[in-house]
């Protein structure tokens, strides 16, 4: 029987997005926009960055109260526990202007569900979260969350109780925002790796719970939107 | 209930004021959109299961060198007229490429997936700005695919 895939381990085959894609970055550095040294710099330490130390200052949050306390009080001195220096370790050693400003860490409560979004434009904790997914970008998500948000969990698969609060945090210039969730039942013992594990980037951003045995996003949107965005 | 960040608002007058949310298609990139192979077409056929093109840190370092804030890193959080001037014509301030971006996705790239939108996009507005036209772009992708071709 025929394979479905070639067994190959990478694309053998430059597409033209990714001409276009050298295409610019090349000209943009002919024409001075920026240098390609400070493109190679930024281009490695972005090649840092994922979901994992957030996921960390969560369970160890769980764990320790003392911390968890900390982490509500001040993001950024909470992320040096978990290896992110806001401030020091970036390329510039002076911090980034979209990111460094302000990391605030929004306690869940049984009662109380935060989600975080960027009305403006695509604002996102990437020192501590990494790389934003596609939906956290679009004007649906964007526009909608803030009017529906009931609507938008459920689309996500997150169906609320009428008597949880949910608190929409909108992200901006000076401000990025992860979400502490509620420590799920069915976890007591747990280490701290164990407890990371299962908080996923969208348990972060508010559009998912953790839950013992998951460990993965989900694709996403999950239902059809209810009330869709128009332009 | 919350709402929607009243700077939106602002900018979106602002943009539409200086006629940012006026295009016409980029003959060049709607051949790329048309032609052009996105990564989950790629994936499919090579059996890779990365989901993002091993590009697309890069497109994201360019957009933020592009807000040439992170090498000056008070500039891109100060006010526009706070900044330093002599520099503001080599930028592209990020809120507005972003406004700009969800303006020509909706307009040009709806169909198109991400990042390969992005990507469109941020080239429709770097040519609409004038910090490089289509025949160089033109140009530099038959330079780079011959290049990365005949390796």
């Amino acid at each position: 029987m025929a394979e479905k895939h070639k067994p190959a381990p990478m694309v053998d085959e430059v597409s033209e997005f990714e001409v276009l894609e050298i295409a610019v970055r090349e000209l943009a550095i002919e024409k001075g926009l920026f240098s390609a040294e400070d493109h190679q710099r930024w281009t490695e330490y972005m090649h840092t960055l994922g979901p994992l130390p957030a996921a960390r200052l969560v369970a160890k949050a769980w764990l320790d109260p003392e911390f968890k306390k900390l982490a509500v009080e001040d993001g950024v001195k909470a992320s040096l526990e978990v290896g992110i220096d806001w401030v020091n370790s970036m390329p510039t050693h002076f911090g980034t202007p979209s990111d460094y400003c302000n990391l605030r860490v929004l306690e869940d409560t049984p009662k109380l569900k935060h989600v975080v979004v960027c009305t403006l434009c695509s604002c996102y904790p990437r020192p501590i979260l990494g790389q934003s997914p596609e939906w956290y970008r679009t004007p649906n998500y964007r526009r909608r969350l803030v009017r529906w948000p009931r609507q938008v969990l459920a689309e996500f698969g997150l169906q609320l109780p009428d008597d949880v609060e949910v608190r929409v945090e909108d992200s901006n210039q000076k401000s990025r925002f992860i979400v502490l969730p509620v420590r799920p039942e069915g976890t007591e013992g747990w280490s701290e790796d164990q407890l990371a594990e299962i908080v996923t980037r969208d348990c972060l951003i508010g559009v998912a719970v953790p839950k013992p045995g998951k460990t993965a996003n989900d694709p996403r949107p999950v239902r059809p939107a209810v009330n869709p965005y128009h332009h | 209930m919350a709402e929607i960040n009243p700077k939106y608002h602002e900018l979106d007058n602002e943009m539409r004021e200086r006629k940012l949310d006026e295009s016409t298609p980029v003959s060049l990139l709607e051949d790329v959109k048309h032609k052009g192979r996105v990564w989950d077409d790629l994936c499919e056929e090579y059996g890779v299961d990365n989901p993002d093109p091993p590009w697309r840190i890069t497109l994201e370092a360019t957009c933020d060198m592009l807000a040439g804030g992170y090498w000056e890193t008070f500039n891109v959080c100060k006010p526009k007229e706070e900044r330093n001037p002599e520099e503001e014509e080599k930028k592209l301030d990020a809120v507005e490429r972003r406004w700009e971006e969800d303006k020509l996705v909706e307009k040009y790239y709806e169909q198109v997936p991400f990042p390969e939108r992005q990507l469109l996009a941020l080239a429709h507005t770097m040519i609409r700005r004038g910090l490089f036209d289509e025949e160089e772009l033109a140009r530099r992708m038959e330079e780079v695919d011959q290049r990365l071709n005949s390796a």
